[in-house]
Parts: structure tokens; C-alpha cells; sequence
């Protein structure tokens, strides 16, 4: 379209990267923590829960804060990454994507639990009476069974990632060209004098994008559901 | 947080509301004593409610100071609300009403006046400020700040310099103004951790993210986390003064008072100690 800038197409192309990328790193431990809370006997279960629930609830700058503390260069777990494996998250589009994720776990992990719970454990046992083992029965009835869950997750913490705000620029900070999302390329225009114009034109960018997300989880659950 | 005063109406208000709720006839016991609860908490503890002042976020520690003071003169405890300068314009732009504006430039306090939005005759300039280049307390970085100086090697591969976004914060145009001024502008720019004030870029430093940053002398004073590595020249950026001046919908004796307090012997006094300089 003509009528964005290369600096605005920028911003919405690094905030569909950094939306695939949340959902890429947010869904493997989503899955196995509804895993686990749907079917661990353990305690610590409710704990756990309510873990996965604060960002929900949570300012996100808060979140974003936390994160930094946590993954920062002088954060217990960033340190580590940094010494071992070199690997920086402030300032870069995977600290911007680990944000969004972290904001739309709480999120994908409902979905999928939600799911979860509509398969009927009768078929488990049923197969697991005829020989087959754990990973066989998760891979072979329970993850295909909780399919439209999973992709209705997915979908949604996309659409939640393109509008992730506190919690990316807190954490990975205001970067063109690296960390600066849609949301954060508005807010910016915003505070910029003159730059209504440009905050307009981005905010339109950002509703067709919403719409269209969410349209698709729609679209997607509909299909799926059995 | 200072003082408050309750309303005289207030405390029976919310006596005869937890009497009418608990004598109810209508419903369980338990419901109503969630209901009463409800009310005695949602009655307003604050009836009088001090100024509200639109602060650059480099003032957070001296304004607070001077509401200290303020306080012991027996006024109501005043409303900060600190933030980028630019911000704040914005928000008086679309609809904010502070009593004092109080800005880091004085182009926004210029912008401000634009769109009557403070009442020019009020606006003052009693304090200003230096430009410093931080690093987290534990760096060994040592430089002068001349024209020829190479930052970028400082910076190291990766590094970022932590700022106030250049397009709308103060402390971003002056770092803009100090970097071109030392031929290292078009260089460092693609290099910048845009902050959207100048306290977040004093963070990004304090927390080893950022291993250079520019902000004022007034804040690397304050932070035990963050040592000065060099002062820019003052002639390599347009002198910092922070203009006050009241807010064009709130000009009255109070709000005037106020602002002869936030400018006046005591206050000068609290700013000059934190280092901030008399032009």
C-alpha cells in the first residue's frame, strides 16, 4: 500500500515476526503445562495455576519489569543465557517476542485446558488398555483430539502479541527497526509532534490486523469443533 | 503522603449508609455486611485534594522534597504526576488540567504556551541542569567529551546508548544536539535505546543493559547504580532550563501561591542541593 512509509511498513511487518515468534515460544510450554494441570495429581497444582494467571492480572508494565529483572544481563536467568549461549534479549525482537508470550500464555494455556478437558479420558484408557503407551496416546488421541484448542490458542495469542504494549516496551525497550511493534510505533507517533497523521494511518493497520486475527480464530474454531 | 482532611459530611454519610445496609430486612446477613463494607470503603477519604503539578520525570526527587515542605506549611499534599515533558504537554493537549506545568525545555513550555494551555505571564525559568554520559557503577569506562571523541568504539559491538527518544523527550533532542555537535550523530543513531523518559534510559544504565547512557547530572547524582563518565561541554547543546509557569484553566491565587513556593527560597534550596544550577 502506498500510503505507508518504509519506516511504518517496518513496524508492521516486525509486529506479524513478533507474533509468530510468541506463538512459537509460547505454545510447546503452554501445551505442557495444561498437561500437567489437567492431569498431574501433584501439589503445588493450584500454585501453579495461579502462576500461569498473572499476567492476566498483572499491570503489563509490571510484566515487563519482572522480565527484566529475570532475563536482563544482570538478571539470574538472562546471566546465564548471556555466558553460555551469547544470547541477548533486551533491545532484540526475541525479547520483544518473549514478552508478547509471556503476555498471551495465561491465554493459550485456557484454550488448550479447555479443550483438554472435552476429550474423553474413555478413549485413553481404551487405547491404553490395547498396548499403547503415554507419548503414543498424547501424539495419536489426545493432542488431535484437542486440535481445535490448540490452533484457537494460537491464534489468539497472535492477536493478543500484535497489541502487546507495557510488557515490550518495558522489556525490550523502543527500537526501530528491531523492537519497535505496531503499538509501540503508535505510541511513539503519539507523543511525536505532528505525527498524528502517522499514528492514524498505523492504528487503521493495527484494527485490520485485530479483525483479521480474530476473524480467523473464529473461522478456525468453527471448523474444527466435532 | 501528607496530610488529608476528611469533609465534616463524610463521617455521618457513611454511618447512616452502614446502618441502613445492616438494618435491611431484604437479605442474608453476609450480603449485607459485604454491601456495608463496600460503602465505608468507597466513601471518599479525600475531600480536599491538593494541586495537581505536570512534572519532567528529572524533577521526581526534588519535587518530592519540596512537597515535603510544602506539607509542613499545612497545605493539602500536592499531585505529581512526572512523566517525559512531552508527554505531559500532551496530555494538557488533550484535555489534562494541572494546576503548575513544569517542563525539561523550553520548547515544549513554548508548544504549551502555542496552544494556551499556560498562562504566559506566570512562566519562569529558575533552574537548569548539565548533560552527562553514565555507565553502570561497575564499568571502568573513561573518556573526555571533545569533537573528536569515538564514542561508537566505547560502545563496543552490540552496545546500546541509553536515551530519551531524540524525536519528543528533552534529554533525547539534547543528546541529539551534544552527539552532532561531536560529529557522532549519524553513527550512533541506528545505535540508541529510544527511552520514553529520561528515568527509563537511567534505568536501562543502572540495570547493565545499556553500557553508556546520556542523561542529567541531576539524575546520575542520584543513582548509586550508575557513575558519571564525562560532562558534555556546554556549548555542545542549547543551555537546559526548565521553564514552570500555571495552567491556563487553573489561574487562581492558590495555584499562583503554589507556583511562588515551587520558585522561591526553600525550593531553590532543595533543586541547588540535588545540583541543579541557577542560569
Amino acid at each position: 500500500m502506498p500510503w505507508l512509509t518504509g519506516e511504518e511498513w517496518q513496524a508492521v511487518r516486525l509486529s506479524l515476526v513478533v507474533a509468530a515468534r510468541a506463538v512459537a515460544m509460547g505454545l510447546p510450554p503452554a501445551l505442557l503445562v495444561s498437561l500437567f494441570l489437567g492431569r498431574a495429581r501433584v501439589p503445588g497444582r493450584g500454585l501453579l495455576n495461579v502462576l500461569v494467571h498473572l499476567p492476566l492480572v498483572l499491570p503489563p508494565v509490571v510484566v515487563g519489569w519482572l522480565l527484566l529483572i529475570t532475563f536482563g544481563l544482570r538478571g539470574p536467568v538472562g546471566h546465564l543465557l548471556y555466558a553460555w549461549f551469547g544470547i541477548r534479549l533486551v533491545f532484540t525482537t526475541n525479547g520483544a517476542a518473549l514478552a508478547c508470550a509471556v503476555t498471551a500464555f495465561p491465554l493459550m494455556v485456557r484454550a488448550i485446558r479447555l479443550s483438554l478437558e472435552g476429550v474423553d479420558p474413555g478413549l485413553e484408557d481404551a487405547a491404553r488398555g490395547l498396548g499403547a503407551g503415554a507419548l503414543d496416546r498424547l501424539l495419536t488421541i489426545t493432542l488431535p483430539l484437542a486440535m481445535p484448542g490448540v490452533i484457537s490458542g494460537a491464534i489468539t495469542a497472535y492477536a493478543v502479541s500484535l497489541g502487546a504494549f507495557g510488557a515490550v516496551i518495558t522489556f525490550a525497550s523502543n527500537i526501530p527497526g528491531e523492537t519497535q511493534t505496531l503499538p509501540l510505533a503508535i505510541y511513539a507517533a503519539l507523543q511525536t509532534p505532528g505525527g498524528e497523521a502517522t499514528a492514524a494511518r498505523l492504528s487503521m493497520v493495527s484494527i485490520g490486523l485485530a479483525v483479521l486475527g480474530l476473524g480467523l480464530g473464529e473461522w478456525a474454531g468453527r471448523k474444527l469443533r466435532p | 503522603m501528607g496530610a488529608t482532611k476528611h469533609a465534616r459530611g463524610d463521617l455521618p454519610i457513611s454511618l447512616a449508609c452502614y446502618i441502613a445496609v445492616m438494618t435491611y430486612r431484604g437479605t442474608d446477613m453476609r450480603r449485607r455486611q459485604l454491601i456495608a463494607a463496600a460503602i465505608v470503603f468507597a466513601v471518599p477519604a479525600d475531600a480536599q485534594a491538593g494541586p495537581v503539578v505536570f512534572a519532567a520525570a528529572s524533577l521526581t526527587d526534588a519535587l518530592r522534597e519540596v512537597d515535603r515542605l510544602w506539607v509542613a506549611r499545612g497545605n493539602p499534599a500536592l499531585r505529581l504526576n512526572f512523566g517525559a515533558s512531552s508527554t505531559l504537554a500532551r496530555q494538557m493537549e488533550e484535555g489534562a488540567e494541572p494546576d503548575v506545568f513544569i517542563s525539561a525545555d523550553e520548547r515544549w513550555m513554548d508548544r504549551a504556551a502555542e496552544r494556551n494551555l499556560i498562562v504566559p505571564a506566570t512562566r519562569v525559568s529558575p533552574i537548569g541542569n548539565s548533560l552527562v554520559l553514565i555507565a553502570p557503577a561497575d564499568s571502568t569506562l573513561r573518556t573526555a567529551l571533545d569533537r573528536g571523541t569515538d564514542l561508537l568504539a566505547l560502545l563496543g559491538p552490540g552496545g546500546r546508548l541509553a536515551t530519551g527518544d531524540p524525536a519528543h523527550v528533552p534529554v533525547g533532542r539534547y543528546a541529539r544536539a551534544a552527539l552532532t555537535w561531536m560529529g557522532q550523530w549519524e553513527a550512533l543513531a541506528p545505535r540508541l535505546a529510544r527511552a520514553g523518559n529520561v528515568r527509563s534510559a537511567l534505568l536501562l544504565v543502572e540495570r547493565g543493559e545499556a553500557p553508556l547512557g546520556i542523561v542529567y547530572a541531576t539524575d546520575a547524582a542520584i543513582s548509586p547504580a550508575v557513575r558519571v563518565v564525562g560532562t558534555f561541554p556546554a556549548a555542545s547543546h542549547p543551555p537546559i532550563r526548565y521553564p514552570f509557569a500555571v495552567g491556563a484553566r487553573r489561574d487562581t491565587p492558590q495555584a499562583r501561591a503554589l507556583l511562588a513556593f515551587l520558585t522561591g527560597p526553600e525550593a531553590m534550596e532543595v533543586y541547588e542541593r540535588l545540583g541543579f544550577t541557577r542560569p
